[in-house]
């Protein structure tokens, strides 16, 4: 419950109609992607432009009141979770595309602008905006800063640190400050690279100037049957290892290509254990020559069968399987928790055999559909919420993934964020004298605390509380969402 | 140490006295106070403002480095991070003496894992050593800024070089790093992971913090598989306009050519007495080199031919094999030397700007101009693939009017740069030479990162005075 005098002093910067008090509009803000963590803000703020955030942070400042910033609310890892006796200040509204300048493909967009409408505007000059996360029809561009979101295309073309160039940030006390440049360097400390996947934590992002790439004039992709998973993955490793840089490099195991078979129909090898989609971008003299190489590599690395998309509507049809894996896993099992771990490459098959085993000892099936490129696993471990225990063991299957990414010099979280769904793993995987690097970081630009509180960087005393890794099941709404 | 006014200061002498001895007593040889030795340590490339260290000392693991720093804390110190002296804007200077820790004692390729693409190495490696060390693997570490700088240094500098158009500068190439932060806890940021979304970027907060936040030990980089097929040509044009156009045009098609550089009519001259490049004529003139398989390096230079033709650039001169081709990268890396050589008994200095592609034009002309009415030497080189192009403004040391007329011709390419939403260093970093412009360029922001600064090495020992002085 917000002090009533507050309220009033927010009704002096916003027009009723951008300020919901009542409960039963605060309500759809509730939670995020995670809707195992709900809690009612206190109010919603729905600024329409850059003075009306100042006024916002300056008042809660002053009032020592908690912002949560929020995007599309697609979140995976509870980011967006509002804070009990705090606002949620959404940056909906924010949904201009400023400028588009073809010449120095670039692209000034509000934070509020759907990451999808990004490519759909710059389509006319030839060019798009790369990252990809798989909401990229509802997520918003600034939650892709705040979260350093990836996408299957980021093995070629980046993460979202790569692709942006400038971002326009308020800060807590109300000052306006911008990070980065409209060069590709810029001087003096990455300000850039700290804000971006900093989760909301250290200020609410206004404006962001993002690169864009010319539109390659031709794809193809390649799908490898391996009769096991081990192969499968050390297929991706020599793919690497050849120095090929794929546009995607995806992996699925014969849980997720069953499940995905029977939903859209991609024409996947059903008999295969496990199948790679390798993609090749640029020019038709280019990707030959890419695709001829993939091919040899996967055929020595014993590919059981391998098919290269013959025209654009088959290499749509074999994407389309990837794109659908989750909903599709969604409809074999009434409840699914999907890991977001990182690895070296290398480390692949040994963490991918030790899943396999550890989903016999659990009874739990787990149906793998992720990043392999870049190392991104995303597991989904298969459970019913309604079995007696089920979902305690999920989370104890869960843990032991997440606790073998850090052990092989992995990470708890490839591109969905902390959040507030890993602030225990953050324990586990990174030391006190890090932790504190962390903590003086948001200090320095959020001393009261104020700025999403409780998410992405756990306290100390939390981290002697809960020393063990602590996740938790999170079902995902809009299942009919594709997701990567 | 901090005066009542707040004013930095240089340590006691008693205090820097008992530490010199215990540094000398638990490192012998390791740690001297020679005159030439700390004299040597003292500057980088760029204009000599020596400002003594009063010891330096060679660790040769971690652990010094971090008994060392402790040492520094406890005695509020300052610390200076070495290289190999090859900085360009007096990032090494002891502004306010204390210890400088020379890392070359730290140059193992610590692993290298061809299967994933990356490598570890101590911060005291050079980029050539570790592409010696890497010959077999089929791999290489493509981010060359011509001197055979450390790749701590290159971290802590973000450096780039020529071929970042295509490969990127050290911000994309750094994966992790072992730091020892002002308190000299020894830390790891990063993974050998290819993304992360947990924590703060710290990595990149490092990368290009020019020691001002902590002493970069070890560096995982990303490395790539040596090219199946390289060429390098070059084109000549009759005006420069013409000749960054053709750039600009390249690179809005998105053509990955590794590397472009330009060289206008002065430099050119420059490097063909030097380099006794006799085959080209004193024009301005781009380099190019191109990275692939066998087509696709066809494919690219057929793109870019079309292009040059197009704004009047002659034919292409080819250089496949290797020997030509390091002639003429050779040239290229030496164009600085080549400069200095146009004026015996000159000094020069280099300037940084980077400046978005589309502006690019705009900015190198007015900055020809600029030179022309200042009377200066002052050739033009750059990696401008990435918009990013140097003068190598000389002047004369006894002429105390020709050195501020240099100064003040920088200050208005950095302005320049600047005003056009560009930068006022694209590689070279900000050390002690660039602190107005770093002012300039970001305003506000500066205020934030003497924060971080604050937050990182609250007693200001982490060689001060340099990046984002605290006062």
């Amino acid at each position: 419950m917000l002090d009533p005098a507050f309220t009033s002093a927010l009704a002096e910067v916003l027009p009723p109609s951008s300020l919901l008090t009542a409960a039963e509009d605060t309500r759809p803000y509730e939670c995020d992607g995670l809707t195992l963590f709900r809690q009612q803000p206190g109010a919603v703020l729905l600024p329409d432009d850059e003075s009306q955030v100042v006024e916002i942070l300056r008042r809660c400042h002053a009032a020592g009141v908690p912002v949560v910033a929020r995007g599309a609310g697609t979140s995976l890892s509870g980011g967006a979770l509002p804070v009990v006796d705090g606002v949620v200040l959404s940056l909906a509204k924010f949904r201009r595309i400023v400028a588009i300048d073809a010449d120095a493909r670039t692209a000034v967009v509000g934070p509020g602008v759907r990451n999808l409408a990004i490519s759909e505007a710059a389509a006319a000059h030839g060019l798009f905006y790369a990252p990809d996360p798989s909401s990229q029809i509802a997520c918003s561009i600034g939650g892709n800063v705040a979260e350093n979101a990836g996408g299957v295309h980021c093995l070629k073309y980046g993460l979202t640190v790569h692709n942006v160039r400038k971002v326009r940030v308020v800060l807590i006390d109300g000052d306006i400050v911008e990070f980065g440049g409209e060069s590709l360097d810029s001087s003096g400390y990455d300000l850039l690279a700290l804000i971006t996947g900093s989760e909301g934590l250290l200020g609410v992002i206004t404006q962001i100037t993002v690169k864009l790439l010319p539109r390659p004039p031709f794809a193809q992709v390649a799908l490898a049957a391996f009769g096991d998973i081990e192969k499968a993955g050390a297929a991706v490793g020599a793919i690497i290892a050849a120095g090929i840089v794929p546009s995607g490099l995806e992996m699925m195991d014969q849980q997720a290509t069953r499940a995905v078979e029977q939903f859209v129909h991609a024409d996947y090898p059903l008999d295969a254990a496990a199948v790679l989609l390798v993609e090749s971008d640029g020019t038709p003299v280019e990707v030959a020559a890419e695709m001829a190489e993939i091919n040899d590599v996967l055929n020595a690395s014993g590919a059981t069968e391998i098919r290269v998309s013959r025209d654009e509507a088959q290499r749509i049809l074999y994407w389309s399987g990837r794109k659908a894996a989750f909903p599709a896993v969604g409809r074999i099992s009434p409840d699914y928790y999907c890991i977001d771990g990182t690895i070296p490459r290398g480390a692949l098959s040994r963490v991918l055999r030790q899943i396999e085993t550890w989903s016999a000892e659990f009874g739990l099936r787990c149906a793998n559909v992720f990043h392999a490129g870049d190392g991104n696993l995303h597991p989904l471990i298969l459970f019913d919420a309604n079995r007696p225990g089920d979902q305690a063991r999920t989370i104890e299957f869960g843990d032991r993934i997440l606790q073998l990414c850090i052990d092989v010099g992995g990470t708890i979280t490839g591109e969905h964020g902390v959040g507030i769904e890993k602030i225990g793993g953050m324990c586990a995987q990174f030391p006190t004298p890090v932790l504190e690097r962390f903590l003086g970081i948001k200090a320095a630009f959020d001393p009261d605390g104020l700025l999403n509180p409780g998410k992405g960087v756990p306290t100390l005393a939390r981290c002697a509380e809960f020393g063990r890794m602590h996740v938790h099941h999170g079902q995902l709404p809009h299942p009919d969402l594709p997701r990567f | 140490m901090n005066d009542a006014t707040g004013v930095r200061t240089r340590p006691a002498l008693a205090d820097v006295a008992a530490l010199t001895e215990r540094l000398r007593d638990a490192y012998g040889d390791r740690a001297t106070t020679t005159h030439a030795i700390r004299e040597q340590h003292s500057h980088g490339e760029g204009l000599a403002d020596a400002a003594l260290p009063d010891i330096v000392v060679f660790p040769e693991d971690n652990d010094e480095v971090s008994a060392i720093v402790r040492s520094c804390h406890a005695a509020r110190i300052p610390v200076i991070a070495f290289g190999v002296g090859t900085s360009l804007e007096g990032h090494v200077a002891a502004l306010y003496g204390g210890v400088c820790v020379d890392l070359s004692r730290m140059n193992r390729v610590l692993q290298v894992n061809d299967a994933d693409l990356d490598c570890r190495v101590q911060a005291g490696v050079t980029r050539e050593q570790l592409n010696a060390e890497l010959k077999g693997t089929g791999l290489f570490f493509p981010i060359d800024p011509g001197a055979d700088a450390t790749i701590g240094g290159m971290a802590a500098t973000r450096a780039s070089g020529t071929n970042a158009v295509r490969y990127g500068t050290m911000r994309e190439n750094v994966l992790g790093l072992t730091v020892v932060t002002a308190d000299g806890r020894v830390i790891r940021t990063g993974s050998r992971a290819r993304k992360s979304s947990a924590g703060y970027d710290l990595t990149r907060l490092f990368v290009g913090s020019e020691g001002t936040l902590g002493l970069i030990t070890e560096i995982q980089l990303r490395l790539y598989g040596i090219p199946e097929s390289i060429s390098a040509a070059v084109c000549q044009f009759d005006s420069l306009k013409h000749a960054v156009d053709t750039v600009i045009v390249a690179m809005q098609l998105g053509i990955p050519v590794a590397r472009i550089e330009l060289l206008d009519d002065v430099q050119m001259d420059a490097c063909i007495r030097y380099s006794q490049l006799t085959e080209f004529a004193v024009k301005p003139t781009l380099f190019f080199e191109f990275h692939g398989t066998e087509a696709a390096v066809r494919e690219q230079a057929e793109m870019i031919e079309a292009i040059t033709a197009e704004h009047g650039g002659s034919a292409f001169r080819w250089a496949t094999n290797p020997e030509d081709r390091s002639r003429l990268w050779k040239a290229r890396h030496n164009a600085y030397y080549a400069a200095m050589a146009l004026a015996p008994g000159r000094q020069g200095f280099a300037t940084d700007a980077c400046v978005p592609i589309s502006r690019l034009t705009e900015c190198v002309m007015e900055t020809r101009d600029d030179v022309a009415a200042t009377g200066l030497i002052a050739p033009i080189v750059g990696h401008v693939g990435d918009g990013n192009f140097h003068l190598v403004v000389l002047f004369d040391p006894a002429s105390a009017d020709e050195r501020a007329r240099a100064e003040a011709l920088a200050a208005r390419v950095s302005r320049r740069a600047i005003a056009m939403g560009g930068t006022c260093t694209g590689e070279h970093g900000i050390g002690m030479h660039k602190l107005d412009a770093l002012r300039e360029e970001h305003g506000d922001a500066v205020a934030l990162m003497q924060t971080i600064k604050r937050a990182l090495d609250p007693l200001d020992i982490l060689n001060p005075g340099k990046t984002v002085p605290l006062r």
